[in-house]
This record gives structure tokens, C-alpha cells and sequence, in this order.
């Protein structure tokens, strides 16, 4: 399989000469089997890049189907979507998959995005055939030869991560989330964050060692993690409660894992390239000598796994 | 009156290389006039970056006031505002003026941009900033500090748009953001708002041939700016809100072509600036 990156900022899209090398679309990554429908996680701005270039295949005839695995509805991880140009052809077909909610059917909650006064275009006015499906925590299904499974993240409102394993290789997409250890993220709005090293109540305590323990399940000896690394432990202590996680955070569940790459993902809007580079530099140094390769993602980096493409 | 641009694009961002010179971010607008509050046209993801640098201000120290003018509710008018620092600092008091037929109407497409399946802001109720909603009426003017500022409706694809004019120490400035006139160009209406404006920015979405075959969409091509500008006997003409596919050097050429253009159809006297952000203007 190939995996390719169109977008790496977490947040809002931030366009400018300081991140033109990381590059500034929100969260999108492409994942490509040898053989079978393109894999597509998150539908941040970056999607409307692959968009483009997938309208050149079979999607430009009206003959393309892609399945689209959403972490969560934040903006920054569908605000992309109603500039799909996939969706505008008629023929095409997308599966949309994401978690279930309680309250909310999930295409109420994507029509909502393409709704007036929002966006001219409404969800059933474009062409392609778009299908929902509602997936639960620990739900794993096939997709072509692709196995893919889920569990769920330590986020506000709740979000999830992927593993797909196909052509003898296994990517992992990991985003948001905040680490395990300092606040229980679900369905209340946490106002101020609690006091550092406050203790947790016993059954928070157990939810968050359950999540992790599932998570690193997920990731166990993936050949690639992409972990939301959007907080420095300085950023992460002011604001714990925000859902995003430390690269410390993120080496230490790959290590746990037996991961063998570790991508730093979901970057700050503020972080500039260069700061980016010192960030990846600093965390490589303390890495030296463990088998756990660190990269940062950048738009437009591909990465070749498995049979095939290795 | 001193205007700043800082996001010019129309759509979506467009991050990325290409667009370095003239930026990606959404529509963002400022005007600093003598005495007034600051007035935000538009919250476009421009705007996160007019609020980081007005935390330098009164507003980091929550006793800043502004006014924003709301052109519609597409995303990429609004989708600055939960990164705007100043909404989180107690203490801050915003005006947000836009179209709607109530101010709960306004209130509640804001609402909806905040709904907890989109934001982790949960509700407005949550930011810490004083939120003031006003529904606009076409035709009537108000006032913002002494400045005078009234709002035309424009047709905008299967809706409709806010163009603003202001006015203060005899200057007129008019922002007119996504608009699609129909054959016969703007509205008598539109044309008087636009009248003599010392600075129209206005929509520039495309050049003619990607307007003609993108119709429905309603925005303006360049013909469209300079025409209205031409009639309107405006005196400077700015064209904003880029397609998201157009590169600086696509920008530099629709302006090259929207000079001829004018110079063509009896617009040599009108100044012509194509929009980027950071651009400073005085009027």
C-alpha cells in the first residue's frame, strides 16, 4: 500500500510562507492498496488536493468509489469535504464512515455541514452516491482486501482511530487525542482545566488506562503510526483538556506498540516549519539507538509499505 | 480610514507556495478610522491572525471593543471566528452585524457553527467575549462610532450577500464580497451604495471564462469589478476574494487583464489594486 499525506495541520488551515514546507491543509491522509478502492481518513482541506487528482482515474468518468474513514466531525477534519470534486460527479460513490452518536444520525450530522446559509450546495443536491456508516468502538470490518479496525481516543465530543492492514503492511491513524493520564475527554465541556497532577476518580482512571490499553492494542508492530503530536509539554500543560497529545505522549505508546515509524501528525496552526524541524530533531535525539524510527508528516509526502511497494 | 487585508481568498484556504504573494487564508477585512472601535469585515480565517495581533491591544487585556460586519454565513465568511483569541478573553465586547431577519436567526447560524459534532467550543455561551447580534436591514443606515455604514443586498448564487459602504471624515469606503450580478450588472440600489466610493473592494473571484462556465455559482470576474466600478464612479478599485485554484501569478495576470479592461471601457482614471494579504490602504 501507499500512504500519502495532503494535509498535516490540526485546527484551521494556515496558509503562508511559514509553513510551506510542512504545508498548511488540515487533516488528510490517503491510504492506497495495490489493488481495490482507495482508502481516504479524515476530510480536512488537504482533501481537496486528492480530489483533483483522483477526478484524473476513474472519477472523472463517474466510475470511482472511495471509502472515507472520519476520526471525528471537528471542522478541521471535514471542512474539506463539500469541495470534493468526486462528490459533484454523478456515478461515483463514497462511503463515509465515522462513529456513531447518541443524539444524531451521522448523515443529519454531515447534511448540516452543506446546509444554507453554510454552503450553496446541500448533501443530497451533489451527484455521487454517499453512503453513511455508523461504526461502534472495537467495530472491525473489511474493505476489498483491506481489514480495517477502530477504537476509540481520549477527545471532546469523542473521536477515533483507524488501523488498516492490507498488502501485508498495517498504517494506524491516531487523531486527536489527548494523552491518558491527567483528564477523561467525553460529552461535557470542560471549562478549566484541572489542576496539575489533580488525582482522577477511580472509574475515569480505569475508562483512560482502557483507552490507552486499546490503543496500543491497535497500534501493536504497525509498520506506520500517525499520532497527534499537536501540543509541546509546555502547550499540553496549559491546556489538557483541548484533546491533543506531546510527541512524548505519542513515542510512548508506539514503543509500547513494537511500532516500527512513528509520523508526527495534526501540527500546531502556529508552529512554523522550522520550529517543526527542531521539534522532529530534538525528539530523534532522545530516539537514538531504539528501533523506533520519527518522522514528521508533510504534505505530499508518500510512504511505500508492504508487498508491492517497498 | 485605514483598511488592512488579511485573507483575500474566496472558498476554502489555499495554502501552499503558490499562493505566498497574495496569501490563502478566507476573507478578512479591517478598518481603523479616527475615534471608532475597530471594524472587522467578515471572519474568514483571516481573521484568527487580525486577533492574534489585537491581543498585543486592549483586547489581551479584555477591555478591547469591536465591530463586525457580516457579509453572509458561507463558511468561509464565518470560519475564523472560534479561532479569533480575542472571543476567549473576558471582559472584550463584540458587535456582529449581519444579515438575517432577527438577531436570533443570526444567533443561531453562529450557534450552529459552535455545535459540539463540529467544535469543542460547544456554544457561543462558552467564549468569553460580550456577543452583540444585530440583523441588518438593507437601506438603513447605523452607526459604529461615527462612522456611517449602510447595506445593500447582492445576489449571490441561490442567495443573497451584504455589500457594506462606510463613511466617515468625507471617505467612503464600500466592501462588496461575493456577488453574481444578473445580465443588466448591479442593481440601482447596489450602483447608489457604490456611488463615487474612494476605495470598492470588491468580489474578483474569476476571470470571464471561468465565470461564464461557473454561472450558478455567483460570483464576480474582473469585467464584472470594473464594470460596476465604471458605473459607479468609483475611484480605486480592489480586487478580493480569489478563486482558491489561482495561483500569485494567475492573480497578477487577472489583474493585468481587469487594467486593460478598464482602460478599454472608460475606467482609465480608477486606480486599480489587487488585493493580498497585509496590504495596507488609507483612505
Amino acid at each position: 500500500m501507499r500512504v500519502r499525506f495532503w494535509g498535516v495541520r490540526g485546527s484551521i488551515p494556515v496558509p503562508g510562507p511559514s509553513t510551506n514546507r510542512y504545508g498548511g491543509n488540515t487533516s488528510c491522509v490517503e491510504v492506497r492498496p495495490h489493488d481495490g478502492p482507495p482508502l481516504i481518513i479524515d476530510a480536512g482541506t488537504g482533501i481537496r488536493r486528492l480530489g483533483k487528482q483522483l477526478m484524473q482515474e476513474r472519477f472523472g468518468e463517474g466510475r470511482g468509489v472511495a471509502h472515507l474513514l472520519i476520526s471525528h466531525t471537528h471542522w478541521d477534519h471535514i471542512q474539506g469535504m463539500p469541495f470534493f470534486s468526486p462528490l459533484y460527479r454523478e456515478g461515483n460513490r463514497l462511503y463515509v464512515y465515522a462513529r456513531q452518536r447518541d443524539d444524531t444520525h451521522l448523515r443529519a450530522v454531515f447534511a448540516q455541514q452543506t446546509e444554507d446559509p453554510y454552503f450553496p450546495v446541500p448533501l443530497d443536491a451533489m451527484r455521487a452516491d454517499v453512503d453513511f456508516r455508523e461504526l461502534v468502538d472495537g467495530e472491525s470490518f473489511s474493505i476489498g482486501a483491506a481489514r480495517v479496525a477502530c477504537t476509540r481516543l481520549n477527545h471532546p465530543w469523542i473521536a477515533i482511530a483507524y488501523r488498516v492492514d492490507v498488502d501485508g503492511a498495517s498504517v494506524v491513524y491516531a487523531s486527536d487525542t489527548a494523552p491518558f493520564t491527567d483528564i477523561l475527554l467525553e460529552h461535557e465541556f470542560i471549562e478549566r482545566p484541572p489542576e496539575p497532577g489533580a488525582p482522577l476518580s477511580p472509574e475515569h482512571r480505569a475508562k483512560l488506562e482502557a483507552m490507552r490499553a486499546g490503543l496500543v492494542d491497535l497500534c501493536r508492530g504497525a509498520d506506520l503510526v500517525i499520532y497527534d503530536t499537536q501540543f509541546t509539554p509546555e502547550e499540553y500543560r496549559a491546556k489538557p483538556h483541548w484533546g491533543h497529545s506531546t510527541p512524548d505522549d505519542a513515542i510512548a505508546v508506539a514503543l509500547d506498540a513494537k511500532a516500527k515509524t512513528l509520523a508526527l501528525y495534526h501540527h500546531a496552526p502556529a508552529r512554523s516549519d522550522d520550529e517543526q524541524d527542531a521539534i522532529l530533531a530534538t525528539y530523534r535525539r532522545r530516539l537514538a539507538g531504539s528501533d523506533l524510527e520519527l518522522i514528521a508528516a508533510y504534505e505530499g509526502l508518500e510512504i511505500g509499505l508492504g508487498e508491492h511497494d517497498t | 480610514m485605514k483598511v488592512r487585508f488579511w485573507g483575500v481568498r474566496g472558498s476554502i484556504p489555499a495554502p501552499g507556495p503558490d499562493t505566498n504573494r497574495y496569501g490563502g487564508n478566507t476573507s478578512c477585512v479591517s478598518v481603523a478610522a479616527d475615534g471608532a472601535r475597530p471594524i472587522v469585515l467578515d471572519m474568514g480565517t483571516g481573521l484568527m491572525h487580525l486577533g492574534v495581533s489585537l491581543m498585543a491591544t486592549e483586547f489581551g487585556r479584555g477591555q478591547g471593543r469591536a465591530a463586525v460586519l457580516l457579509s453572509h454565513a458561507h463558511w468561509d465568511h464565518i470560519q475564523g471566528f472560534p479561532f479569533f483569541p480575542p472571543v476567549f478573553v473576558d471582559g472584550n465586547a463584540f458587535s456582529i452585524y449581519g444579515a438575517g431577519r432577527s438577531p436570533s436567526m443570526l444567533e443561531g447560524i453562529l450557534e450552529g457553527q459552535m455545535n459540539p459534532h463540529f467544535s469543542p467550543i460547544y456554544t457561543l455561551k462558552n467564549l468569553g467575549a460580550h456577543i452583540e447580534l444585530h440583523a441588518v436591514e438593507p437601506g438603513v443606515p447605523f452607526d459604529i462610532d461615527g462612522v456611517r455604514v449602510i447595506a445593500q443586498s447582492n445576489p449571490h448564487g441561490s442567495t443573497t450577500a451584504l455589500a457594506f459602504r462606510l463613511e466617515c471624515g468625507g471617505r467612503s469606503l464600500v466592501y462588496a464580497p461575493d456577488v453574481g450580478y444578473p445580465a443588466g450588472g448591479p442593481s440601482e440600489a447596489v450602483l447608489a451604495l457604490y456611488r463615487g466610493a474612494d476605495l470598492l473592494i470588491h468580489d474578483c473571484t474569476y476571470t470571464p471564462e471561468d465565470r461564464a462556465e461557473r454561472l450558478d455559482r455567483g460570483f464576480s470576474s474582473y469585467e464584472d469589478a470594473a464594470g460596476a466600478a465604471i458605473r459607479a464612479g468609483a475611484r480605486h478599485l480592489v480586487m478580493f476574494h480569489y478563486d482558491q485554484d489561482y495561483a500569485d501569478d494567475d492573480v497578477d495576470a487577472l489583474r493585468d487583464r481587469c487594467r486593460a479592461w478598464l482602460d478599454a471601457h472608460g475606467g482609465r482614471d480608477i486606480a486599480l489594486t489587487a488585493a493580498a494579504e497585509g496590504l495596507e490602504l488609507d483612505v
